[in-house]
């Protein structure tokens, strides 16, 4: 962690200062520096960790490989979009300068409320704990909004001068995105937050949140080092224990392939634990489905509303040229994770969030029929509540098998167990009176739980869950800040909407880290 | 009753005190030496020093009736042995209150047979082998009823070894995990026919029975898997998986992955298994003595006789009926396999006399050879085996019609311990017995279809072969009633005896018969002249009648059944069907023979509804198996139907009009 938050920063660094560079008009310097990242790019070395240049653009893999079709295409990108110069609107602008205004003090207010409340309670660790939490929360959702209240001004800044400046426009392309500016403008109050905040054991929660904040300089980082799986980048390189939990459904386990054959990935957890899967290149918002981002795009201009721009993207495209990626768990220690001498890759990207939730994220969805099973992945829930409650197959000792053959497993491991027949039942319980007493109350406490929370927690969480676990990521997409340029604009901006679908991962990641330190 | 009772009958005639002085011990020795049970019985009979010596010694008991279990429970007290397979009317509630009766009675008990006890449920089960602490071996098979629950009452006798549960076809996988967690000691156990175990049943027995010796999966619907976890036991010797058609090759390759110790292997009907898979069993069993593939190969290949060759020392039977041979073959497997001793090629086509004679040619132990419809051969083929297998005992040549007199003449030479020959349909005459009658050791000889046979053959046969105990003259139509005064005069232990549609027999023939005290088997089918006063003669002389058919004898009447209920009293099964009797007879049968279970009374015209429903009700709660017409199924009352089936009696309804006939 410490070892990637170092060139985490150095890479921010390294952006804000070609943003103020940018802001100067930019020296001929960049120019030379450019070959030089792009050589970077393609063989890091060990122990170094690169101030890349973001591939906001474009697909993920030839983002990776080919950068020079890159420019190519961010060039043309920009060409063919010179109707984004019209939609420059000072009234805007204006009004969200103010709302910046008003965000940046509430921010402030925060903090203050924070230091005070911390020279108030001296005791109570937990409560205060809890406390953080919350105010980390709010905290959080206000930076998103700052976030994306700046991003959405820059369109409407950048493309004038892009046009009249072509060294600019160079560096645009290079930076790429709004989103690149709207990052870079908000890590001073951010960073700014750190310095406010005394507490030492506050420093995860702030890596919480700048994680949060800056998985896309994270990604791009993780991407320069990702080619080289044999790890060596100076994060920290001993695995610290073994995490054998099984995973038959997380892919990988039974291909071979040859260390260096292949490419590995491996995405920041905030990553994988956001609900959103797709995201609007231009402003940032985020879908569930593909289909949503592509309708989505239409409001951007008239060319995201041709056929073959709306049409489905084959999946075949390219496919002959593409490496074959596999991707890495982010918990160090990990069996998945790449730093691990036995490093088992995952296949797939579902792979790895069902990967990641299952071994490395609270269990905190509870089976309401039977209150004791939990699962991390809704879909593991649902498959276990298709069977729950059938546990026909019973063994003398009262362990219930939902199948057949688990029950013969058992009966021939454990001497002197054998399986009880459905009328035997009566006697066992006659015999041992526990169970006799425990299973009417069980029984109540089933039917009493299974009828509360499935109308309200459980299945809201299902609708919103399910779709991700077959929902893909794209590898290169933008941390979760949400907050559209459209919502914006509208007068009536539903303030509690975005923090609502990126808290649950937040607070989710938050209390893994708690319980793993 | 033998010489050697009737001497100890003497004995007892002269002094009781004679007798009485005697320690139990001594009579006990006696009685021990007493084979029959009806010389036994008699010395119970007229001596109450022996009546004591048996109640004290007497290990086995076979009980024919539900009434007197508790009194005999009690009276023996040193049983080893109980078989109730032939109990009527044993039911669970019967049995358990029996066992609870006896006591300690039972504690010597080892061996129980309850096969064909369908009314027997798990509580009179929980019953017996909560008294018999020593139980070692129980035989449950053929009660279609059983169950699990059953089953897992005799998993609490944590000493059985032997236990047969074929056909308890409720019983499935938990049943049998109960078994196998229960008794562990386990060495010979069979599941034939229960069809509901699956490979998890298997795999867990092979985990928790570790000294089965001997097992028998036949026609389950088991895998592969099976045989893989089969292959784990160490002592494994004997395995039957006859029409498992779920095995194939790959099975007997992963089986012969196991230890070495298999002796016996039955693929019989196995549809999947080739020879290929045969001889990489054979691979890796260099002890293998017994081998049955009948009616599972199509060809044999190069590697399995290649594989054979490596048997030559221990493999004493090979079974490949239905295969389709050749001489070369049969030759290679002389080669392989000298040391056989029986040989099936039952219905093997291309058996030829060549192919006979290269195989006997190196196989002189042979005893026992099966020729079954092996139609090409001829005088020459038994001329060669009579030269080369001097100690042959069983020799079947069902439809071989083109042997005659001459070859058999070789055979009767030279084989003096033939005990059994089938000669069915092969046509032969009384020049082919005169020659057979040398054959003092016969004990089985069928002649069924070979309507050439006269009362002549039959004397030559009698008058030699006084050890027959089954004879089977089916449609040997020449024979009279003084062919049957011949016979009873030599062949006086005939047990089996099968006069199916020799017309020619009357009311004397049968009276000749009388005289056969050990007939238990007497099939009368189709004897049109013989009517009631033939059948007394027979109820009267054959006491140990037990199954006896009658069927179109049409001149049967109510005298031949009075005859029946009066004399027969041991009688099991019974055939009337056609016969011309009424409901007053049938009544007074059904309601006076206790040991009866299956009756077959189809078309009994002269039966009025009234007198089915009385006799039925008379004989409800012993009967078994019942067949009759459909007709009468909507007639009679349904209590009565229900309470039929209530006593575990399956009625088999034919469907056919009724025949009129008077």
């Amino acid at each position: 962690m410490e070892g990637r938050m170092t060139s985490l920063e150095a890479a921010m660094k390294a952006s804000s200062s070609m943003a103020s560079n940018m802001a100067r008009n930019a020296d001929p310097d960049q120019q030379t520096l450019r070959p030089n990242s792009v050589e970077q790019f393609y063989f890091p070395r060990p122990g170094q960790s690169l101030p890349g240049i973001p591939p906001f653009f474009g697909p993920p893999s030839s983002s990776l490989y080919l950068p020079n079709d890159n420019e190519a295409k961010f060039g043309n990108q920009f060409e063919s979009n010179p109707s984004q110069n019209t939609d420059w609107d000072p009234q805007a602008i204006v009004s969200n300068l103010t709302f910046l205004e008003q965000k940046i003090k509430q921010v402030k207010d925060i903090v203050q409320s924070m230091n005070n409340r911390e020279n108030q309670v001296a005791g109570g660790s937990s409560e205060l704990a809890a406390k953080q939490h919350l105010i980390t929360a709010d905290l959080t959702s206000i930076i998103i909004q700052l976030i994306s209240t700046a991003g959405s001004l820059l369109p409407s800044m950048k493309n004038p001068l892009l046009s009249s400046n072509p060294a600019v426009r160079q560096l645009g392309n290079t930076l790429g995105s709004p989103m690149g500016f709207g990052m870079n403008a908000n890590q001073r109050p951010s960073v700014d937050s750190k310095t406010d905040i005394p507490d030492t054991g506050k420093t995860s929660d702030y890596d919480e949140l700048m994680n949060s904040l800056n998985t896309a300089q994270d990604e791009r980082d993780e991407l320069i080092k990702c080619p080289n799986p044999c790890g060596g980048e100076g994060s920290e390189p001993t695995p610290m224990e073994d995490h054998d939990v099984k995973e038959s459904d997380d892919g990988g386990e039974g291909e071979n392939l040859p260390p260096g054959s292949y490419v590995v990935l491996q995405l920041e957890k905030e990553e994988i634990l956001a609900p959103h899967t797709h995201f609007c290149l231009i402003c940032g918002k985020g879908f569930k489905r593909d289909a949503n981002l592509r309708m989505h795009m239409r409001g951007h201009g008239d060319e995201y509303k041709t056929s073959a721009a709306l049409a489905k993207p084959t999946k075949d495209s390219g496919a002959d040229h593409a490496p074959v990626t596999r991707y890495s768990c982010p918990f160090v220690g990990c069996k998945r994770n790449k730093e691990h001498k036995k490093f088992q890759p995952l296949k797939t990207i579902l792979c790895v969030k069902n990967h990641y939730k299952r071994s490395h994220c609270d269990k905190s969805y509870t089976c309401s029929r039977c209150n004791t099973k939990k699962f991390s992945v809704i879909a593991d829930l649902k498959t276990h509540e298709k069977h729950c409650g059938r546990d026909k197959w019973l063994c003398s000792c009262g362990t219930t098998f939902s199948r057949k053959d688990k029950l013969f497993g058992h009966v021939a491991l454990f001497q002197g167990h054998t399986p009880a027949l459905p009328m035997e039942d009566v006697k066992v319980s006659e015999a041992s009176e526990q169970p006799q007493d425990s299973e009417p109350l069980n029984e109540m406490a089933r039917s009493m739980v299974y009828s509360f929370p499935s109308s309200d927690g459980i299945s809201n969480l299902d609708m919103k869950m399910a779709d991700d676990v077959r929902g893909y990521f794209s590898p290169l997409n933008f941390d979760p800040c949400f907050g559209a340029l459209d919502d914006f604009t509208r007068p009536g901006f539903d303030i509690s909407e975005n923090p609502f679908s990126f808290l649950p991962s937040g607070s989710c990641s938050y209390g893994q880290q708690n319980g793993d330190s | 009753m033998s010489r050697q009772a009737q001497k100890l009958d003497s004995a007892a005639g002269d002094g009781a005190v004679g007798i009485g002085v005697l320690s139990l011990d001594l009579l006990g020795q006696v009685l021990h030496g007493l084979w029959e049970p009806r010389d036994r019985k008699a010395c119970r009979l007229v001596s109450r020093a022996f009546e004591r010596a048996e109640a004290a010694h007497r290990r086995a008991l076979r009980v024919l009736r539900r009434e007197p279990l508790p009194r005999l429970l009690r009276a023996f007290p040193a049983l080893e042995l109980l078989d109730l397979s032939a109990c009527a009317s044993l039911d669970d509630a019967s049995l358990a209150a029996a066992v609870a009766g006896a006591g300690g009675g039972l504690a010597g008990l080892r061996s129980v047979c309850l096969a064909r006890a369908n009314g027997v449920g798990w509580r009179g089960l929980e019953a017996l082998v909560a008294a018999c602490p020593k139980l070692e071996a129980v035989d449950l098979s053929h009660c279609v009823s059983a169950g699990d629950r059953e089953v897992a009452a005799l998993a609490a006798a944590a000493g059985l070894r032997e236990l047969r549960l074929d056909k308890c076809l409720a019983v499935t996988d938990m049943g049998l995990a109960k078994v196998v967690v229960g008794c562990p000691r386990l060495e010979k156990l069979s599941l034939k026919w229960c069809r509901e175990i699956s490979d998890i049943g298997i795999d867990l027995l092979a985990k928790k029975c570790p000294e089965l010796r001997s097992l028998n999966i036949s026609y389950l619907k088991v895998g592969n898997g099976s045989l893989r976890s089969i292959s784990s036991l160490e002592r494994l010797e004997e395995l039957a998986m006859v029409c498992c058609s779920c095995i194939d090759d790959e099975g007997l390759e992963l089986l012969s992955k196991g230890s070495d110790s298999l002796q016996s292997v039955d693929v019989s009907r196995c549809d999947h298994v080739t020879s290929e898979g045969l001889a990489s069993l054979i691979d890796g069993r260099n002890f293998l003595q017994k081998l049955y593939a009948a009616d599972c190969l199509h060809e044999i290949g190069q590697r399995f006789l290649s594989k054979l060759a490596t048997l030559k020392e221990t493999l004493t039977l090979l079974k490949l009926d239905g295969l389709e041979v050749s001489d070369s073959l049969l030759q290679a497997i002389g080669e392989s396999c000298n040391k056989l001793v029986e040989i099936g090629l039952s219905k093997c086509s291309g058996v030829t006399d060549e192919g006979i004679s290269s195989l006997v040619a190196q196989c002189s132990d042979l005893r026992t050879i099966d020729l079954t419809c092996c139609n090409l051969i001829t005088n020459n083929a038994l001329d060669s085996i009579a030269d080369n297998c001097k100690m042959l005992e069983c020799l079947r040549l069902e439809s071989c019609s083109l042997i005659n007199e001459k070859g058999l003449k070789r055979i009767a030479t030279c084989c003096p311990n033939l005990k059994e020959i089938d000669l069915t349909d092969c046509g032969v005459d009384d020049a082919a017995l005169e020659h057979l009658a040398k054959c003092s050791e016969l004990r089985i000889l069928k002649l069924g279809l070979c309507s050439s046979i006269s009362d002549k053959g039959i004397a030559f046969i009698s008058s030699k072969c006084g050890k027959l105990v089954e004879l089977d003259l089916y449609r040997c139509n020449s024979i009279t009633d003084d062919g049957l005064a011949a016979l009873v005069n030599g062949c006086k232990r005939i047990k089996l005896l099968n006069l199916c549609y020799c017309n020619k027999i009357t009311d004397t023939g049968l009276g000749h018969l009388g005289s056969l005290e050990e007939l238990t088997n007497l099939e009368l089918r189709c004897l049109f002249r013989i009517t009631g006063i033939g059948i007394s003669s027979v109820a009267i002389g054959c006491k140990s009648l037990i199954e006896l058919d009658l069927k179109r004898c049409y001149s049967v009447d109510d005298a031949g059944l009075w005859a029946l209920a009066r004399y027969a009293l041991n009688l099991r099964q019974l055939t009337i069907s056609y016969c011309q009797v009424t409901g007053l007879g049938l009544c007074h049968l059904l309601s006076s023979l206790r040991c009866l279970q299956d009756i077959k009374m189809v078309h009994l015209s002269w039966v009025s509804i009234e007198g089915f429903e009385l006799a039925l009700r008379a004989a409800c709660g012993r009967l078994k198996k019942l067949k009759m017409l459909c007709g009468l199924k909507t007639v009679l009352s349904p209590e009565l139907l229900q309470m039929l089936q209530a006593c575990g009696c399956r009625i088999r309804w034919v469907n056919k009009p009724l025949v009129y006939k008077d």
